[in-house]
């Protein structure tokens, strides 16, 4: 991957290296520093058949399915959260046959990926017992070869094409700065094929130098980036923003135009709309 | 003396679960044991500590969120203990007290979070496995909540087993179950309902030697769950009743 500020590109043109058809992980937690004017981005471009990979969420993966961009998604958990309960899009979409749902725990997702980030075909995974998921989804259960008596389940490896996270700061050489909670987004940089970063702003080589253990993802592991301020818009980004709660709320009226006007409404696309 | 309300019933009854120097973890989608476990920081005079989907251990968040999973509950932490941390934490056996969410529990205390109907054409698809199939089973105890206690909630037969290993306890707006010997049995039911409508609202078969009212709302109980929600918005959104 190159080093240099080459790596900073424009957000259409980071959005528009996912093609149809792609797997993409997407980082952050329910609606909390999402990458999703990243994701709104991949919606007004058009994108359509992918397949998202993530364990919990929300405002993403119902704005995909509102769309019409989403195929395939494999998840843990998914909710709008707050007090909006359950995604309305992405529910409708499953019952009607329109994307197709792998059921994870959030840990067994997260075991498959672990499975990617370790290079390794399947990785065990605690608990399980007792669960449908696992003859839903085919997992092999195995005797532990050594001896213990304990039986674990073993989740087959999940590779996504892309992850895309939103974090807080970047160097212009592309590493990655997370205040707060990292969510998954750290396992989801290990597991992806190409790592994309999207970040509130840059901050200097020298300020990473003098704490590299904030560093979430060093720039050698990220393609490209984006600077895109309230980039996690309507979510939270801690410590710069809470959550746009009334922006949630209008979101989720059922009236014709509602996602072209949200899509309008959002910061990265009031920038697209000046320049 | 305090009164219950629903809300407060199940707040309140979620914190005593709660006890003295053991890790207690809350998730996503978790108003309500996040508000149980920080009532039990202000309410009991012992320690334990709490760790949050938002990677918080032991914060001291400036507001409590509306969302559980809210970066304000990492406020004031003393490190970031992120989901793959607790999750480990709960495979090798440390979790000691884990508030798991459910749409339908059984006699057992297995749970369902997938959906309504089957699986493969759900009348309902629900939001999915999120904690419970790898910590309802190795969590040391775990503990979940329904805002609705009534016969399509507490079910015989659930329509998907997302996650078994069995609830050590069920707390409603009108009942609190705990475990014994593999079955959920009434601890306690709220003053204001009796054990006959408790049979009449529950669709599994349960033991109930030993139950009767459940303790009123002690004031340090009553006091801490004012400071939390002092314009009793979280009681108005949660919107629970007791029938």
């Amino acid at each position: 991957m190159s080093a240099g500020s080459s790596t900073i590109i424009p957000l259409q043109e980071l959005a528009a290296r996912v093609v149809d058809g792609s797997s993409l992980a997407v980082g952050g937690s329910f609606l909390h520093r999402g990458p999703f004017a990243f994701v709104r981005e991949l919606i007004r471009q058009g994108r359509k058949n992918l397949e998202l990979v993530k364990q919990s969420p929300g405002y993403d993966i119902d704005l995909l399915c509102r769309a019409g961009a989403l195929a395939r998604a494999r998840a843990g958990i998914v909710a709008m959260e707050g007090n909006f309960g359950l995604a309305p899009w992405y529910r409708r979409a499953v019952e009607t046959g329109q994307i197709r749902l792998e059921e994870h725990a959030c840990a067994t997702l997260t075991a498959g990926l672990r499975a990617a980030a370790f290079g390794v075909p399947f990785m065990p995974c605690g608990g399980i017992h007792g669960s449908d998921l696992a003859a839903l989804n085919g997992w092999q259960a195995m005797a532990d070869p050594y001896g213990s008596g304990q039986t674990v389940y073993l989740i087959p490896r999940i590779a996504p094409e892309f992850a895309v996270l939103h974090v807080n700061e970047v160097s212009e050489e592309g590493d990655a700065r997370v205040y707060g909670t990292s969510h998954w987004d750290r396992i989801l940089s290990r597991s992806a094929a190409r790592v994309f970063v999207t970040a509130e702003r840059i901050a200097s080589s020298a300020s990473f130098r003098a704490q590299p253990e904030l560093t979430l993802v060093p720039h050698f592991l990220v393609e490209a980036v984006s600077i895109v301020p309230h980039g996690a818009w309507p979510g939270s980004c801690w410590p710069s923003y809470e959550v746009d709660y009334a922006a949630i709320e209008a979101y989720l009226d059922d009236a014709r135009g509602t996602l072209e006007a949200h899509l309008d409404a959002a910061p990265e696309g009031r920038n697209v709309a000046h320049a | 003396m305090p009164e219950w309300s629903g809300f407060s019933y199940i707040v309140t009854n979620l914190a005593r679960f709660i006890r003295p120097h053991e890790i207690t973890f809350s998730g996503v989608n978790s108003a309500l044991p996040m508000l149980a476990c920080l009532l039990a920081k202000r309410a009991y005079p012992f320690h334990f500590t709490y760790i949050n989907v938002a990677g918080g251990v032991d914060p001291s968040p400036s507001k409590v969120p509306i969302s559980s999973s809210d970066p304000l509950l990492a406020e004031g932490s003393r490190a970031i203990f992120a989901n793959e941390d607790f999750y480990d934490l709960c495979t090798r056996g440390r979790m000691d007290l884990c508030f798991l969410g459910a749409a339908q529990i059984d006699g057992q205390g297995r749970t369902n979070v997938s959906c309504i109907g089957d699986w493969h054409a759900p009348k309902v698809r629900l939001p999915g496995g999120g904690g419970g199939a790898v910590m309802l089973p190795t969590a040391r105890r775990a503990v979940t909540w329904r805002t609705e206690h009534s016969l399509r909630t507490l079910v015989e037969t659930l329509d998907f087993v997302t996650a078994a290993g069995g609830m050590h306890g069920v707390v409603t707006p009108i009942a609190v179950f705990t475990k014994r010997e593999g079955r959920l049995a009434l601890a306690s039911w709220h003053p204001d309902a009796s054990l006959d409508e408790i049979r009449d609202r529950t669709g599994f078969a349960f033991a109930a030697d030993g139950a009767g009212p459940t303790p009123l709302p002690t004031q340090a109980e009553a006091d801490a769950l004012a400071a939390l929600d002092p314009q009793a918005q979280f009681q108005h959104d949660a919107a629970i009743r007791l029938r």
